[in-house]
């Protein structure tokens, strides 16, 4: 399961361009390097993953797109630090995570945990409807769980990431993923 | 499968809608804006100055929840700060490099990003510190943001950092960088009696560095080293000092030699100077002409709402005789008021009510535009001035910074002088703010609260809107026999050559009426503990001072009076008499001065200063505060105890 993150970001980062387009990498190299066009296509490409990452954090459509905004302004300024070490998927991950975060607390100190408890936004493609009240049921218990164990949740089984992937991201050790589902799964009984 | 693990597979299937293209562009915007200004900073570290190249700023900067601004409705915003990591750390590790003055080197960026999120009346809060291993927190304060979308609104002091980013910049103090640009410069180093007998420098009279600095601490971290010009630190206070007696001698110097609180083989010498204040300044006629960045990037609460509250107060001490014109520039550049006069209040301050930010357009000629305005009303008696009033884009039509410099200087000689205001943070480009007030005859001053606006344009307006002495420079001898070495305290940025004292060719800084000038040395005495050892093998230095053994120093002032050409000197011997064995036994005033000079010399880690504390820099100024009726000495302790702990951190 170790490679799927990076075939499923793959996938999706390849998702808006052509043949002749040079790959993520390279024009990530160039965006680094202070290219402008380089950047712009980064960002063209990213927008829908960051959003779908923000979108499945938050359930809202209009905070995600707050959120990404976000994203792609920080991505902006600190394109040029992207020093390769780590994939540039797991990379801007975890700077979408981080928005997310910053957002969420935001918006619990303003009073308005409304994010925490609303379910699936109504702008959200419907389907089938039955299917869509467990899943969002599902999705509004797991964002109600402690920070990391959300994450981590989300991450594994929301995203389909493998827990070493998901260690990286949250910057922790593949065991201490594997507990926050556990504590998780824990914390989820009775709720769910 | 568990049926846990069967409801949390579910959580896949969760269909994302598509985003808005509306939002997904104007992310795409901000973005490319960003990065545009990201790389500008970046490549302007090694290009040098390049201030006229910023057309635009849609990401606002960092704003500070200031307590005087309560009232402002709080909006709230997103503020993620992603802090990235440059090696920055070099330059604040370079004290022993020769100074290098001119060169201009732009602070990287600390990664602030904050998106204007929906306007909504909410209480601001305050970020409660989470330990999380991702996050560091730093405080970053709330700003009025600008809308986005209607029902979002947040606010957040989080600092994150990034996987595969090292540690945030921060140098041995715990300093964080911004992206405003200043002029980079070294600590004056200790010049040897025998080597260079002679200390001359251009007077200063500039505040900006001190309202920069106390906005960095309040905003909770300490300022870039770059930013603290310790002159203007000590200079942003007034000083009761003798006052002189008339225009015609407009600076009766005095000078004071005392031991060094934070080296006790050492000595200060200290000199104070107050311009003479003449009566009532504002009962001259004025000429002004506001110049206004209306871009975008001012759209923050601090720079054009502030602004104009900042005005109004100039403009409510107007009366008939004086005029007033406002241009702006950037969106819709032009003439907002033709020259009105004074009596008609109503008319400028609505005409100032109705500036709105907007648009990134380069505004044309506006500053040709400004110039011509006070040229029609050009008033042969009074005070011509164009005030320009920006957060540092300046597009205003000449983008040349030397042409504009040129410009401006050209003008000064037809009598219409400049002054800048500097507004927010971010953007702020220190360097050439100061460059072009200084060819305009001006000053430029940084305000950062409406406090500050009153400050300069109430307290201070004499200063501000009348020259009393133009080009100023101090030249110091020191006696070998005497002194074996010497540091000027600041005015790094302001060192001239021997020679340029007696050229009154020379431009130097210019003193506004009422204006106190403080210039502070550390003196060596011959005996104490050498810097330097003395040369084995070289020239002994032939002292022929002998005869006047007694005279530590001899200092000299140069001026030249308003429309003047030619410099008057003003002469005396440092000797000891002048000399105050006890601190305990000076002025409240040159007490406080050194104070706020141990301070500016800490922020910038000099190594003079040794182990002499924020806590004893606080009690010495605890000790000499005096009447402070203002509350601006108060205020610089509150300040000193906040960049201790800040320093702690």
């Amino acid at each position: 399961m170790g490679a799927q993150l990076d075939v499923c970001l793959e996938l999706n980062l390849t998702l808006n361009q052509t043949e002749n387009d040079p790959p993520i990498s390279e024009l990530v190299k160039l965006a680094a390097g202070g290219d402008r066009d380089a950047f712009a296509a980064v960002v063209d490409a990213q927008y829908d993953y960051i959003f779908r990452i923000a979108f499945k954090w938050l359930g809202d459509k209009s905070d995600a797109e707050d959120v990404t905004q976000n994203v792609v302004i920080k991505l902006a300024k600190s394109i040029q630090q992207f020093d390769g070490r780590s994939q540039f998927s797991s990379w801007l991950y975890r700077i979408a995570l981080n928005a997310v975060r910053d957002h969420q607390r935001a918006s619990n100190r303003q009073g308005r945990n409304v994010v925490a408890l609303s379910l699936v936004s109504p702008t959200s493609a419907p389907s089938n409807q039955e299917d869509d009240v467990t899943m969002n049921e599902v999705w509004s218990a797991v964002r109600q769980l402690p920070e990391k164990q959300r994450d981590a949740v989300l991450m594994v089984y929301g995203e389909d990431m493998s827990h070493a992937d998901c260690a990286t991201i949250m910057g922790c050790k593949e065991s201490t993923v594997s507990w926050y589902v556990h504590e998780a799964k824990k914390s989820l009984k009775g709720l769910l | 499968m568990s049926d846990m693990e069967k409801k949390l597979k579910r959580l896949k299937s969760l269909e994302t809608p598509a985003p808005s293209s509306d939002a997904k562009k104007r992310a795409a915007a901000l973005a490319m804006a960003a990065f545009d200004e990201t790389a500008e900073k970046t490549t302007n570290g090694s290009q040098g100055l390049s201030w006229g190249q910023r057309l635009m700023s849609i990401v606002t900067p960092l704003k500070g929840i200031r307590l005087m601004d309560i009232r402002i409705p709080a909006t709230a915003a997103i503020t993620a700060l992603l802090i990235v990591p440059i090696s920055w750390q070099l330059m604040n590790n370079t004290s022993l490099t020769p100074p290098t003055l001119g060169e201009t080197i732009v602070a990287p960026t600390e990664q602030k990003d904050e998106l204007g999120k929906g306007v909504v009346d909410g209480v601001i809060s305050q970020q409660e510190t989470e330990n999380d291993l991702a996050a560091i927190v730093i405080p970053a304060p709330e700003m009025e943001a600008p809308m986005v979308s209607p029902n979002v609104s947040a606010s957040s002091k989080v600092a994150t950092r990034t996987m595969g980013a090292p540690a945030p910049m921060r140098d041995q103090l715990g300093y964080l960088q911004s992206g405003d640009q200043f002029e980079r410069f070294d600590d004056a180093n200790i010049k040897l009696t025998g080597d260079q007998p002679v200390s001359t420098f251009s007077i200063d009279v500039d505040t900006a560095s001190y309202a920069y600095v106390r906005r960095a601490i309040e905003n909770g971290r300490l300022p870039q080293k770059d930013a603290v010009r310790t002159e203007e630190l000590i200079n942003y206070f007034d000083y009761n000092y003798a006052t002189p007696p008339s225009a015609e001698l407009p600076f009766a110097p005095k000078i004071s030699v005392y031991p060094a609180p934070w080296n006790a083989e050492h000595q200060l010498m200290h000199v104070a100077i107050k311009g003479y204040m003449p009566e009532n300044v504002m009962a001259q006629p004025s000429n002004l002409v506001f110049l206004i960045d209306t871009s975008g990037s001012m759209n923050d609460t601090d720079k054009l709402p502030l602004l104009k509250r900042a005005f109004k107060l100039l403009v409510e001490q107007m009366d008939e005789q004086d005029t007033v014109s406002i241009v702006t520039y950037a969106g819709a550049a032009g003439v907002v008021l033709e020259p009105t006069s004074g009596a008609e209040k109503r008319k400028i301050l609505d005409a100032l009510d109705n500036l709105t930010p907007g648009g990134s357009t380069a505004g044309a000629a506006g500053i040709e535009t400004a110039y011509r305005l006070a040229n029609e009303a050009k008033n042969n008696d009074g005070v011509n001035r164009v005030i320009l009033a920006t957060d540092g884009d300046f597009n205003v039509g000449i983008s040349e910074p030397e042409a504009l410099k040129d410009f401006i200087k050209q003008k000064r000689d037809k009598g219409i002088s400049l002054s800048v205001l500097g507004f927010g943070e971010g953007n702020y480009n220190d360097a050439l703010m100061q460059a072009l007030a200084q060819n305009g005859d001006g000053n430029a001053s940084y305000i950062d609260s409406y406090t500050e606006a009153r400050k300069v344009l109430v307290n201070e307006i004499g200063g501000t809107l009348q020259t009393i002495a133009r080009d100023v420079k101090i030249q110091v001898e020191f006696n070998p026999t005497q002194i074996s070495a010497y540091r000027l305290i600041g005015y790094e940025t302001r060192a001239l050559n021997r020679e340029d004292f007696n050229n009154d060719k020379v431009d130097a800084g210019d003193v506004g009426a009422g204006h106190t000038v403080t210039a502070i040395y550390e003196l060596t005495p011959v005996g104490a503990a050498q810097p330097v050892d003395p040369l084995r093998f070289g020239e002994t230095t032939q002292v022929d001072a002998a005869s006047k053994s007694d005279e530590l120093a001899f200092f000299k002032l140069r001026y030249k009076l308003p429309g003047a050409d030619e410099s008057t000197l003003i002469e005396m011997a440092v000797t000891n008499d002048n000399v105050v064995n006890n601190i305990a036994d000076l002025s409240n005033e040159i007490q406080f001065g050194t104070s706020v000079a141990a301070f500016g010399q800490k922020l910038r880690s000099n190594a003079e200063i040794g182990t002499f504390g924020f806590d004893e820099i606080s009690a010495l100024a605890q000790a000499s505060r005096g009447e402070d009726k203002f509350g601006y000495r108060a205020e610089f302790i509150n300040l000193v105890e906040a960049a201790k702990s800040l320093a702690k951190n």
